[in-house]
């Protein structure tokens, strides 16, 4: 489903991705680790269209679609979803207004009539559910006043909503007590199919006990110097990442 | 008990220049300001708000609240409170704040599938909504629909 070759991309001007290769197909867990600074961060933000990276080389392939032509809300409707590692608060603006506009572009894209006010109601009591929010997320200012686990949660709660093919976790478990991350963790279970992949961006083996990925890739000086299996991510956990440095340097 | 609300936009060139006066003459009389003040394009918006209480009034309470929103980097806001108070039993409070739609706000509305038109609108009627939910409903829905209206073409 999403092909990346070769991708290069800069921000103000500094070269951070510098030749990603990397194959996912529907059904797989991906999990990309690595160093601080070593470029995941902007490895989802240049997938998802974020204006403020340059791609300066490369292609990626999203279900036959060059995706580097599209824009973010398109990327978005193709089926891209990023839960945010600092996920934005929005004052004043509605849960559920944010999520029926998001919705019905959404819909708006595929061709359909926007959903009814009754079934979307119906969906978002159905989708909180699944990662423990209560019935006050309606009526609640887009992650105004949330705690650092109700934000990861109302990620996944998003995540739930849009059905995205891709779904893109950066640092998803990053500020969650260990709770949270298990409800965090059973959320993106329960939403993963033969049809959809993950990519889980995170420092931490913690999170792939729960999240079992496919394969971990190691990036480093923007580039993926090592890919393996979990065992992989174990080695890790233990070694740090020194050594695979000095095999790189 | 006195209450005033506005919410003032302006775009292009425009230069508004609105504003309240609240008095107090009575003893222990209460009132209440929010104004939201959203400027687009090249427009400048400025709050003039004058607050008095008379030396009989005593025991008076007024809070205002003067908020801007800007959407451009050439547009301004201006808050000129005055507070004259003949008292020292009454109470009077102003609290101001500037903010800027933030590029993140955006892209985190786009990255949803939400274009950034339609995130403007989004989030200058929740910025708005303070005041909005105080309308009668079926004129806040017109008042939203207006917001929107009027923001169309001024993002960029």
């Amino acid at each position: 489903m999403l092909i990346i070759k070769d991708l290069h991309a800069s921000i103000e001007g500094k070269e951070i991705l510098k030749g990603v290769n990397l194959t996912v197909k529907p059904g797989e867990v991906h999990a990309i680790m690595g160093p601080n600074g070593s470029g995941k961060s902007t490895l989802s933000a240049v997938l998802t269209g974020n204006p403020a990276y340059t791609v300066t080389g490369g292609e990626v392939e999203f279900y036959g679609k060059n995706l580097l032509e599209l824009s973010p809300e398109d990327r978005s409707h193709e089926g891209i979803f990023l839960s945010f590692q600092y996920p934005v608060e929005i004052p004043g603006v509605l849960m559920s207004n944010f999520m029926r506009t998001a919705i019905n572009e959404k819909r708006k894209y595929q061709g359909l009539e926007p959903m009814s006010a009754t079934d979307f109601l119906k969906l978002m009591r159905e989708k909180r559910a699944i990662v423990d929010l209560d019935n006050k997320l309606a009526s609640r200012a887009v992650n105004e006043g949330f705690s650092g686990g109700e934000k990861k949660r109302n990620e996944i709660f998003q995540m739930a909503m849009l059905e995205p093919r891709l779904s893109i976790l950066d640092e998803t478990d990053s500020g969650l007590d260990i709770d949270a991350l298990r409800t965090v963790a059973n959320g993106v279970n329960r939403l993963k199919s033969a049809d959809n992949a993950t990519i889980v961006i995170t420092h931490y083996q913690r999170l792939l006990d729960y999240i079992k990925p496919d394969q971990v890739h190691v990036l480093y000086k923007g580039r993926i110097v090592m890919t393996g299996g979990p065992e992989l991510a174990l080695e890790l956990e233990e070694k740090g990442y020194d050594w695979i440095k000095e095999q790189v340097d | 008990m006195g209450e005033f609300y506005s919410v003032a936009l302006t775009r292009n060139y425009q230069m508004a220049d609105t504003g309240t006066k609240m008095i107090h003459l009575g003893k222990n009389s209460r009132s209440t300001i929010v104004s939201k003040g959203i400027s687009a394009g090249h427009s400048e918006n400025s709050y003039r708000g004058m607050v008095r209480v008379a030396p009989n009034a005593t025991n008076c309470r007024n809070y205002t609240q003067c908020d801007s929103l800007l959407l451009s980097d050439t547009s301004g806001a201006h808050t000129f409170p005055v507070i004259e108070v003949g008292n020292d039993s009454s109470i009077v409070e102003h609290e101001a704040t500037t903010s800027k739609i933030n590029e993140d706000q955006i892209f985190y509305c786009n990255q949803r599938g939400i274009s950034t038109e339609d995130a403007v609108g989004l989030i200058v009627n929740g910025y708005a909504r303070d005041v909005m939910k105080k309308l009668p409903m079926e004129f806040a829905v017109e008042a939203q629909r207006l917001l929107s209206v009027s923001l169309e073409g001024s993002v960029g």
